[in-house]
């Protein structure tokens, strides 16, 4: 039987659709897990159902009768529980105080404090999450105020619980914990959704999966009848093939090195975890694995926008550890950021004034401390013409480019630094194939003038075609050191599910 | 049309152009409303603020009125347009001026030099004093918004304490310090107009010119719309944060010591902070969104407001607030259509 079903949801966000006519089923007593990655409208879809958004058009189907939610009190009263990504929680508060807000046993216009107290004690024993109802909760571990957020939803009898990527915060043996409780509650005759970005949990104990890509449903499985290779292709891969002509790699000297980097969360979890690895010139070395797995965090320990907590970063046999992002960039980095619109870029700027950043103290564009504007002028334009960046001028604001055209804003600044050392983090995502052949290209043609890059993609297809090595990350380690001709897809996304062993 | 005012005259700025324009004329609509309904004509006490300011006679007292004004819109805008903000004008502006009173006093040599020494002194004073707030929050994570505003106070608290006793003139009776010699005073260019202004005039010059062509300015710039951006390519934010307010700092020191210098010609317990420059400059900044020619425009539009106001006041008996009412229309027209509040 049917729980809940969402029907052709569409949400804009401006002129940005987060959800394009996405479709979910849920039956009763199920875990659903709702796979995509960052990006992909997981969190926009679980606000919808949880009545925090409402959507431009679809339906919400509630044991197979319409409902609408306007506020999230309406969706808990219909029976809907949700454990947010980022706890909502009074600190000051004690965790009985905390589990009955808004819902309180009373007894005439007072709260009925041993009622209160009694109850989240049963539901504590009855579901098996222990906490101690008198704790002050801004002394609890992340775990434990998990177990509030669900005891919350529980307090309300919800019918229907929704996590929201419930695991990020947590260790393992906390997420082997919640996983217990998750199959009890299922058990119970109530229905999981359960969102997550990472594949092993899904396997683990979902019943049914629903992957999400740019905004749309892209298929629903029976986790029985997939595995892992199915499911990182419906993630990641427009399963075209990419191919890019290239030579056999010819790498030379060590230039961007990283040794025992490791960043804690926190909470003291280890989101990078002792990573060591090499970029030659010469080479592209791909970092494979999916998305959330400690890559966003080494590469900004890599450029300098995060110090790791041991370890040490060498540029062109130079140490920058500690170093800022502008010596790096002086000691030979250039960078292609994964978030091109709020790292990148400078919206509300001239496309000159973003092409120009980094080369704003030197000649041509400088002399002394002074700026040329028809310098930044000239040189823009050259840029605009060599990448083929479709924009009014380079007096047009770049907060009106489309993704695709932003992106080649940013890569033309960072390949024409020409530096030694290039990272490119998702260069090519949300572009369509014509901007990506080209993103690639340059790729290679950077590798072929002796230039180490290191290439972080969640998108298998992009590491496979443009890599001569092949790192996998998974939780925060790094797997696997591969050279091309031993990397292919499914010994890599085994190494992406984090199945060492069967992997080989 | 140049080719750097085309640069920096484009779509969102052309806009707020747009929007200023527009909010100037409901703020007028709103204020003729308002003096109709009690009774006097609006036409009359338009024409009245327009000739009380502008006219030939009057001009020389506009422009005296504009110079704290634009500095101080300069100090605000400086630190604005790197998405910063400094509040504590007025902490600096009275450094800045006890500075000017007691260097013509308390240095060695005379005239032209306890001036010069005076004014000099005053802009590293206020600097320095502003760029406390800035290192606050790049070495502790104070938040500049609150320091700065803070550390005005016992700035104002100290300088007070100083004028009222230590360094009070006794002859007087009046919590204020010895008279500067007159050869120390800034040199009278015409009626109430002094080389201050002049001053004034280039510092915003220099800024305007800092702004556009400079690669101080270009950071400052980029930090403005999107700091992440900034600290990404490579722009040192730490000590970008500590220079801007340092500049920001300095010339709100640097009008203290005008004023001191050039009209009041003694540091005055009050006689700085009452007549708010910092604010009135803060809004000017504000309504521009830092940009400079921006900025000086608005300072100069309300500085002719505030002087038209006392001829409202004398020739129509419109009381002079109503140039304050509209002053705070156009403001909160300009951040209903612009949502100003984001940026604070």
């Amino acid at each position: 039987m049917v729980e809940i079903a969402a029907v052709g949801i569409v949400k804009r966000y401006g002129g940005l659709v987060a959800n394009n006519g996405v479709s979910l089923q849920a039956e009763r007593g199920e875990i659903h897990g709702v796979m995509g990655e960052n990006g992909a409208g997981k969190t926009t879809l679980m606000s919808i159902l949880f009545g925090l958004q409402e959507p431009d058009a679809g339906e919400i189907r509630l044991r197979d009768a319409p409902v609408r939610f306007r506020s999230p009190i309406e969706a808990m009263r219909a029976g809907l529980g949700m454990v947010h990504q980022s706890f909502k929680l009074f600190g000051s508060l004690t965790v009985w105080e905390n589990i009955v807000y808004g819902a309180e046993p009373r007894r005439g216009p007072f709260v009925d404090r041993g009622a209160a107290r009694e109850r989240v004690a049963e539901l504590a024993e009855r579901h098996r999450l222990a906490v101690d109802p008198d704790a002050r909760v801004r002394d609890l571990s992340v775990g434990v105020r998990q177990r509030i957020e669900i005891l919350k939803a529980l307090h309300r009898d919800a019918r229907i619980l929704i996590l929201d990527e419930p695991t990020a915060v947590l260790t393992p043996p906390e997420r082997d914990a919640l996983f217990a409780v998750l199959k009890s509650l299922a058990s119970d005759g109530r229905t999981v959704l359960f969102v997550t970005h990472k594949l092993h949990e899904v396997t683990a104990i979902t019943d049914r999966i629903t992957i999400l890509r740019d905004g749309r449903t892209v298929v629903s499985l029976r986790t029985a009848d997939t595995d892992a290779g199915e499911i990182v292709r419906a993630m990641t891969g427009r399963n075209i093939n990419v191919t890019v002509e290239k030579r056999q790699a010819q790498p030379g000297e060590a230039l961007l090195k990283s040794v025992d980097v490791t960043i804690a969360s926190p909470s003291g979890k280890r989101v990078v975890d002792g990573v060591s690895l090499t970029v030659r010139s010469g080479e592209i070395v791909g970092i494979a694995g999916v998305a959330g797995n400690g890559q966003s965090e080494l590469v900004e320990a890599l450029v300098g926008l995060r110090t790791p907590d041991s370890g040490r970063v060498e540029i062109c046999g130079r140490d920058v550890t500690g170093a800022d992002v502008a010596t790096r960039r002086t000691a030979g980095l250039a960078y292609i950021p994964e978030d091109r619109a709020a790292v990148g870029s400078a919206s509300g700027a001239t496309a000159a004034d973003n092409l120009a950043m980094g080369f704003h103290r030197t000649a041509p564009l400088a002399s002394g401390p002074f700026v040329d504007p028809s310098a930044f002028a000239e040189r823009a334009r050259a840029l605009i013409r060599r990448f083929a960046i479709r924009i009014a001028s380079e007096r047009a604001d770049v907060g009106t480019l489309s993704g695709g055209n932003l992106q080649k804003i940013v890569a033309a600044r960072e390949l024409s630094h020409e530096a030694p050392v290039l990272i490119a983090e998702q260069p090519t995502r949300g572009l369509d194939v014509g901007a990506t052949e080209y993103i690639h290209e340059q790729l290679v043609a950077e590798r072929d003038n002796g230039r180490a890059v290191l290439l972080v993609s969640a998108e298998l297809s992009e590491i496979l075609a443009l890599s001569d090595r092949v790192l996998v990350m998974f939780e925060g380690r790094v797997l696997a050191d591969l050279p091309q001709e031993r990397a292919d897809e499914q010994s890599i996304g085994l190494l992406m599910a984090g199945r060492e062993a069967e992997a080989g | 049309m140049s080719r750097f005012s085309g640069t920096l005259l484009l779509g969102r700025e052309r806009l707020r152009v747009r929007a200023v324009a527009l909010a100037v004329g409901f703020a007028a609509l709103a204020g003729a409303a308002l003096i109709l309904a009690s009774g006097y004509d609006p036409l009359s006490a338009y024409a009245e603020i327009a000739r009380g300011s502008l006219s030939l006679a009057a001009l020389p007292d506009t422009l005296n009125w504009a110079t704290p004004l634009v500095g101080m819109a300069l100090a605000a805008a400086i630190p604005l347009r790197g998405g910063m903000v400094n509040l504590g004008g007025d902490g600096q502006l009275v450094i800045g001026g006890l500075i000017g009173a007691l260097a013509p006093l308390f240095l060695p040599g005379a005239g032209a030099f306890g001036a010069a020494a005076g004014l000099i002194l005053a802009g590293f004073g206020g600097g320095l004093y502003a760029a406390l707030a800035a290192w606050g929050e790049v070495r502790h994570g104070v938040p500049m918004l609150i320091s700065s505003l803070l550390l005005s106070y016992p700035a104002i608290g100290v300088t007070s304490y100083f004028a009222r006793f230590p360094l009070r003139d006794v002859s007087t009776g009046l919590p204020q310090t010895l008279m500067v010699p007159s050869d120390a005073r800034l040199h009278v260019l015409s009626g109430p107009l002094n080389v201050g202004s002049v001053l004034i005039a280039t510092i915003a010059l220099v800024v305007v010119f800092a702004d556009r062509r400079t690669s101080g300015g270009y950071e400052l710039r980029m930090r403005g719309k999107n700091a992440r951006f900034a600290g990404y390519g490579g722009v040192r934010l730490g000590r970008q944060a500590v220079w801007t307010m340092s500049c920001s700092g300095a010339i709100a020191g640097l009008v203290g010591a005008i004023i001191v210098l050039g009209s009041q010609f003694r540091f005055i317990d009050g006689a700085l902070v009452t007549p708010a420059y910092t604010w009135s400059g803060l809004m000017a900044a504000l309504l521009a969104n830092g940009e400079p020619v921006g900025t000086i425009a608005a300072a100069l539009f309300f500085a002719a407001l505030q002087t038209g106001g006392f001829a409202m006041q004398r020739e129509t008996s419109v009381p002079r607030v109503l140039t304050l009412v509209l002053q705070a229309i156009v403001i909160l027209f300009l951040a209903m259509r612009r949502g100003l509040g984001r940026r604070m």
